[in-house]
């Protein structure tokens, strides 16, 4: 079973390397060992979403089981997202668990995680502040998402008014990401923030 | 029968490494019976080789309903027509499960829906769900109405 799983997943490389979103830079994979069990995968923001221009990378773990289960991929990049953990990289999405498909790919994966970046589902949250936000304050969830894009995955969109509030909470000697995820959580507001982490 | 059959368990298929042999051409009329009592005797020694293997999976135990859900799903899978594959089928020319072509005379197995794999590919596939990898069709349904209508 192990061999299926090797190579299948040598077949799909090939396959995907000649894929035309491989050409466009939409997605990439590649080899993390020898041992074809771990692969990085890298996605690129879809236009007009808060993670345009950002390029996210993914850890995809292929089980002995593989085809016959899923992938385990969870992001690396840090990223806001409602159906993503903004502390663990862990992923909601159904085919990576109960609507795995034999027939799917590490093609077909990647491209519907570029899709879930594109239409996040809130109801269905892995990440239920996330989610919160997302529903409650969607412009501010719009701010967090980019301020995250740009700080992790290079995307273009700069906030210095983020920025500064993040050097406030470094002054008093808190960690810059640490930092982020708490005045992220609070709605960038510095005084709860602040209370949240000293009280 | 169907709820039973609907649940899916991500460890069926760990179990079944190594039992090759119970997913040759196999014909319709043999004993039930046996089906179950060969896939045992496969099942046991591959569940004690995995639990050797990861410590985490010294829990597996395959309890009485698993066993039952896993003989009728062997059962129903009798039903599904095996062919050999002639080099003319101009729809598929590969197994999606394993990604390998197909040779000729090679033994595939026909779902419903009409798509086919290779024997021991979609067998261990339809252990763990009994759907279509291809076209995710549930193949209990497709099988259990075709035995309503004969």
């Amino acid at each position: 079973m192990a061999n299926m799983a090797v190579s299948r997943i040598k077949r799909e490389f090939k396959e995907v390397m000649r894929s035309e979103e491989i050409v466009q830079c939409s997605i990439k994979i590649e080899l993390v060992n020898d041992s074809w069990t771990e692969l990085r995968g890298e996605i690129a923001g879809p236009p007009d979403t808060p993670y345009e221009g950002g390029k996210f990378i993914l850890e995809i773990k292929v089980p002995e089981t593989y085809p016959f289960n899923p992938p385990k991929v969870r992001f690396i990049t840090r990223i806001w997202h409602p159906n993503i953990s903004s502390v663990t990289g862990a992923i909601c999405l159904d085919i990576l668990k109960d609507n795995w498909a034999a027939a799917m790919t590490l093609r077909t994966v990647l491209l519907s995680l570029q899709a879930l970046l594109a239409a996040a589902e809130p109801d269905d949250p892995q990440d239920a502040v996330v989610a919160y936000q997302f529903k409650d304050k969607y412009d501010l969830f719009l701010l967090t998402a980019k301020h995250w894009t740009n700080a992790y995955a290079g995307g273009p969109h700069t906030f210095p008014d983020c920025d500064s509030k993040i050097q406030r909470l470094r002054d008093m000697g808190i960690d810059e990401h640490e930092a982020r995820a708490v005045l992220s959580k609070e709605n960038w507001n510095l005084e709860k923030a602040t209370e949240g982490l000293f009280s | 029968m169907g709820n039973c059959l609907k649940a899916s368990t991500l460890d069926d298929i760990s179990l079944l490494r190594g039992n090759d042999s119970t997913n040759g051409p196999i014909s319709g009329t043999q004993s039930m019976y046996h089906q179950d009592e060969h896939y045992q005797r496969e099942l046991y020694p591959s569940t004690l080789a995995s639990a050797t293997r990861t410590p985490s999976s010294n829990n597996r135990q395959l309890s009485d309903e698993n066993q039952v859900k896993i003989a009728k799903r062997i059962g129903l899978m009798q039903y599904l027509p095996i062919g050999t594959y002639d080099g003319s089928l101009k729809k598929e020319r590969e197994c999606v499960i394993c990604m390998a072509e197909f040779c000729v005379n090679e033994a595939v197995r026909y779902l419903p829906c009409m798509h086919i794999y290779h024997v021991n590919c979609i067998d261990d596939w339809l252990l763990r769900s009994l759907t279509c990898p291809s076209c995710l069709e549930p193949v209990d349904a497709a099988l259990l109405t075709s035995y309503d209508s004969a």
